[in-house]
């Protein structure tokens, strides 16, 4: 090693060193805990507030045991199906894909719309979409006007509701991703298309769909982790419930951490919820292709 | 680019600066530093739950009475009032949070008393035996109310500010119109479903029939109120104090839940959107029983505290519109009635680092003629023998009532485990009501997850 | 109809359908805010004021939550900023030895979910004694930002032509120099992209500090704004609304601010929701 290398390395060293003692103990720290804190009865409140002890794999043999937690597993899964993949998705590209080459006052009316839910922040989308499916709401006010009951929208279909609201603020980040990438398809392709006589479903899924194939790939695996991590928007619209029909992980890790006062039991919960955010992010890394 | 570098340096000034004035040393145990009235730290402060007109009472008597009269003593201290604005399903769990820190302990905190020993075992209470000791007014306080802030370890952590029961509301005009003989006296379970059906009956959607606090949201109110009201009036408590051991499989669950489930599934409780709501309590009492829209609710004496006119919702009429009947037991079976009493205390946090103000301040919104006054304005039982033969208390409405129900009360088990298992229950409640489970399956719930909190050395079945 | 304009003119209708679907919730909000007496439903405001606004901008307890918000926001959006693009320096410009499975670290971390670490964040806090600090949520926010602000700034500093820098550092420029006045300036927009979508993340961002923050006075508004929905929410709609309406404000002036750079933002496809 020479002497101006080395001289580089250690100017990098210390370039790097506020970011990495930031990501060390703030980020990598807590990730480092999860695994131990899951192995502990650690608790809120009572005796073990102040003694917590190992009970190596309790924690987890209760959760697979834990009716609640199977719940939860299934509406997460339902929660990301519903609201990220369909929806967010399927909405955004169509949304992408119909504006295309429109007048560019009425897409960028649409645009502007749209990304409004994505900009307003979670806790008043929460409130926007409660007060819009309260009972005496905008949308009972309006199936009232057309001369039918109203229903108690967040109480029979709770889980509808709350994927709905999540459409609503997300939808807006795949149509900017898919919007992006249908401007790379080249023009002429679709020309030469065309004039051989293909049909628009044709052009569409023969042409354009492989060629943004990459980005479709990324864009769902992105939405599904943020998806993974929604908190804010269903604990403050349902707190989870009513029973347990809105409890995705994230809500049962903080119900049982921060309400049943478990802290070691929420924990683990947090390491299931870590260990499949980890899976998707690995997952996204190999979809990106990027060069580093 | 320099604006950029130099806001970039005015914030991490900022950001110096704070973090010094955030760690301040905190000047704990202060217990030595008695003879110095002028170094007296000159702050308290104090948290309860608020919302709603949640605690309006209390709020009323600190700022009008307990506040003035503690400056007069102490005119360089500063109490200040620092309510958490949470449901009462959550005021618990925040105030664990609250507690575990110096930053942000306060100096006094409300605790219900089922709270008191889980709280004290985490060593997030101040033990006040030694205070307690050299104080002559802790005589006045009922023996019975003294076990609710007496921890396993026997130390005290908390001085009782009241003491309640529960009983069944009742709206005389409504039952009568039903067909209900007044006075309303049900014998079992049955004359209650039947009250409430009846009302069904007769109004339709107009009335409801009978509102039981049946959520998560509304945390403890749903437990105590709720299941185990029922459970009492059973023949299986909670807990076996002889084996020591939680009951967890009993004949006594599953009727407390059958009962909830059938009062659901015939549509005698109000819709979810109401009662899942944390504001639940506060839509039952202020709003639907005040505008004769609710017959039957089974709740505390403290809710006639909504309807003075003090009150957060004023109601003239609720003297003559209302009864107040005991909850009877499921069948009728010995004593006949069954109430539940909790209540709550003044207690010190172990991290406040201002110990001996908070004591002083707790002696003198502890006496007789103090707490007389905040029942006057709260409306609930006072711990304090003297004060309960006031007449002013003595003539309050439905005081008679309330206190009757005392000869039949039962207590939660103040043991280390009681928090988690009453949020089991507050989440198994709402699930039934919810139809996501049956009452049986919400019985082998019960089961194992208490089983999982409490550990299986710990349990029994009936 | 023929076909021809039929094909033309669906894409409209449909568009516009969904468009006025994505509006119908967001009106609500805006006219309640303005309205004297706002109900549950979506109507024209009957009666128009401005009460609402006065009502929640007096009230003190309300502008220190907005202010704490801004420190807490402010604050993180600076601090990536400055870390992010000290770190992105050598990443971008030396070849170091184990710059590939660090990048692919940052990237990794871009898509976690913070979340899942919300739980055992929260005991680390109580291990160092930090709960309830303003500061060190602002810390952790900044940590949790930066794998996203590192990335962006490193792709931002490589499009930055090395030449320019070479000439400084012929007249004699220290690496400081070269940073603060030949590379920076030429990063800017990439930097206000950070700064933008940082600030945004973080302002809107309820449940770090719900965990973190326990003292009632030391709430973001974020915080104050759920507990006065969970306080008033069945009575104060019309102030609750123009409180929504004050603190979606900074997000969207800031998104139009910013639109220009924002697509760049995306073709890295590093966004992540907190």
């Amino acid at each position: 090693m020479n002497s101006s290398s080395r001289t580089l390395t250690i100017r990098s060293i210390f370039f790097l060193l506020p970011s990495w003692f930031l990501l060390l103990i703030f980020f990598i720290g807590p990730i480092l805990l999860t695994f131990y804190f899951s192995f502990t009865n650690l608790a809120l409140t009572g005796a073990q507030a102040q003694q917590m002890q190992f009970v190596g794999f309790d924690n987890f043999v209760t959760m697979f045991q834990d009716a609640n937690f199977r719940i939860s597993v299934v509406k997460t899964i339902l929660f990301l199906l519903l609201s990220a993949i369909i929806g967010q998705q399927l909405l955004g590209f169509l949304l992408a894909f119909l504006m295309k080459e429109k007048n560019t006052t009425f897409r960028r009316i649409i645009g502007i719309i749209v990304i409004a839910g994505w900009v307003t922040p979670e806790i008043v989308v929460a409130f926007c979409w409660v007060a819009f499916l309260n009972d005496n709401g905008t949308l009972n006010a309006i199936i009232h006007a057309l001369g039918m009951d109203g229903v108690t929208w967040l109480y029979t279909f709770p889980l509808i509701s709350v994927c709905i609201a999540n459409i609503w603020h997300g939808t807006a980040f795949s149509m900017l991703v898919f919007q992006a990438s249908l401007d790379d398809v080249p023009k002429s392709i679709e020309e030469a298309a065309k004039m051989d006589g293909a049909s628009k479903l044709q052009i569409l899924f023969r042409l354009i769909v492989p060629i943004v194939k990459g980005s479709i790939v990324t864009n769902m695996i992105l939405v599904t982790l943020q998806t993974l991590g929604v908190f804010t928007l269903i604990y403050a619209m349902t707190g989870g419930g009513p029973g347990t029909a809105t409890q995705t992980l994230p809500i049962f890790m903080y119900n049982q951490a921060f309400v049943n006062y478990q802290l070691g039991y929420g924990t683990a919960i947090s390491l299931v919820l870590l260990l499949i955010g980890v899976v998707a992010s690995l997952f996204y890394i190999r979809s990106m292709k990027v060069q580093v | 680019m320099k604006k950029w570098i130099l806001s970039g340096f005015c914030m991490l000034f900022l950001i110096f600066l704070s973090a010094c004035s955030n760690n301040e040393p905190s000047s704990s145990d202060s217990t030595n530093e008695k003879d110095s009235e002028k170094t007296e730290k000159s702050e308290i402060s104090i948290t309860f739950r608020t919302g709603g007109g949640t605690n309006q009472g209390l709020i009323n008597w600190l700022n009008d009475t307990v506040i003035p009269k503690f400056n007069e003593e102490h005119p360089d201290v500063t109490v200040n009032l620092v309510p958490l604005e949470v449901s009462e399903g959550d005021y618990f769990a925040k105030v664990s949070l609250l507690l575990q820190s110096e930053d942000s302990a306060p100096d006094i905190v409300t605790e219900d008393t089922f709270m008191v020993n889980s709280d004290a075992s985490a060593g997030y209470l101040e033990p006040l035996d030694d205070r307690i000791e050299a104080w002559e007014g802790w005589g006045e306080i009922t023996d019975t109310v003294k076990k609710g802030v007496t921890a396993e370890d026997g130390s005290i952590y908390g001085v009782p500010y009241n003491t309640d029961t529960r009983g069944l509301w009742y709206n005389k005009e409504l039952l009568k119109e039903a067909g209900i003989t007044i006075p309303w006296e049900p014998a079992n379970w049955e004359d209650v479903l039947n009250a409430a059906i009846a009302v069904k009956e007769t109004f339709g959607d107009e009335v409801v029939p009978l509102w039981m606090n049946s959520g998560k949201a509304t945390g403890e109110a749903t437990s105590m109120q709720t299941f185990e009201m029922l459970l009492y009036g059973t023949d299986d408590p909670l807990y076996d104090f002889d084996e020591e051991k939680w009951i967890v499989k009993s004949d006594g669950l599953l009727s407390a839940f059958q009962f909830i489930d059938n009062v659901y599934e015939s549509e005698l409780g109000p819709n979810l959107s109401q009662v899942l709501n944390g504001q639940g309590s506060s839509i039952a009492y202020q709003e639907l029983m005040p505008n004769n829209k609710l017959a039957i609710g089974l709740d505390g004496m403290w809710q006639t505290g909504n309807w003075h006119e003090n009150g957060p919702a004023p109601w003239p009429e609720f003297e003559e519109t209302l009864g107040y009947a005991a909850m009877p037991t499921e069948n009728g079976q010995e004593p006949g009635s069954t109430s539940m009493s909790g209540g709550w205390a003044l207690s010190i946090p172990a991290k406040s680092d201002n110990k001996d103000m908070a004591w002083a301040f707790i002696k003198m919104a502890s006496t007789p003629e103090m707490n007389l006054d905040l029942q006057l304005n709260d409306r609930n039982i006072t711990p304090f023998q003297s004060a309960s033969e006031d007449s002013a208390y003595q003539e309050l409405p439905f005081f008679e009532e309330a206190t009757s129900f005392v000869e039949t009360t039962n207590f939660r088990p103040a043991v280390d485990k009681y928090p988690n298992v009453s949020t089991v229950i507050q989440t198994l409640v709402e699930q039934v009501v919810t139809d996501a489970i049956t009452p049986e399956q919400a019985v082998e719930q019960y089961q194992k997850q208490v089983t999982d909190i409490v550990g299986a050395d710990k349990t029994i079945e009936r | 109809m023929n076909r021809y304009t039929l094909e033309k003119t669906v894409p409209y209708i449909v568009l516009s359908m969904i468009g006025a679907l994505f509006l119908l919730p967001l009106l609500w909000v805006i006219f309640a805010s303005f309205d004297a007496n706002a109900k549950q439903a979506l109507s024209m405001p009957s009666l128009f004021t401005l009460r609402n606004f006065s009502a929640i901008l007096s009230d003190p307890t309300n502008i220190r939550a907005f202010i704490i918000g801004l420190f807490l926001s402010l604050g993180q959006a600076t601090l990536v900023v400055i870390v992010g693009v000290l770190a992105a320096y050598p990443l971008s410009r030396y070849a170091l030895k184990y710059k590939k499975p660090f990048m692919f670290t940052i990237l990794f971390m871009t898509s976690l979910p913070i979340t899942a670490v919300m739980v055992p964040v929260y005991q680390l806090f109580m291990f160092l004694n930090l709960q309830d600090s303003l500061v060190a949520t602002m810390l952790f926010l900044t940590a949790s930002g930066l794998p996203y602000g590192i990335w962006m700034l490193k792709n931002f500093m490589d499009a930055v032509p090395l030449e320019l820098e070479e000439s400084a550092w012929v007249d004699g420029a220290s690496i400081w120099t070269c940073l603060r006045k030949v590379v920076a300036p030429l990063m800017i927009p990439g930097i206000c992209t950070v700064a933008i979508f940082t600030f945004s993340m973080s302002w809107g961002n309820f449940f770090v500090p719900y965990i973190l923050i326990q003292s009632p006075d030391k709430f973001p508004a974020s915080v104050t704004i759920y507990q006065f929905f969970g306080t008033y929410g069945m009575v104060e709609y019309g102030k609750l609304a123009a409180f929504s309406v004050i603190y979606t404000m900074p997000a969207v002036i800031l998104y139009l601010f910013s639109q220009k750079f924002m697509s760049k933002g995306f073709s890295f496809g590093g966004a992540t929701k907190g």
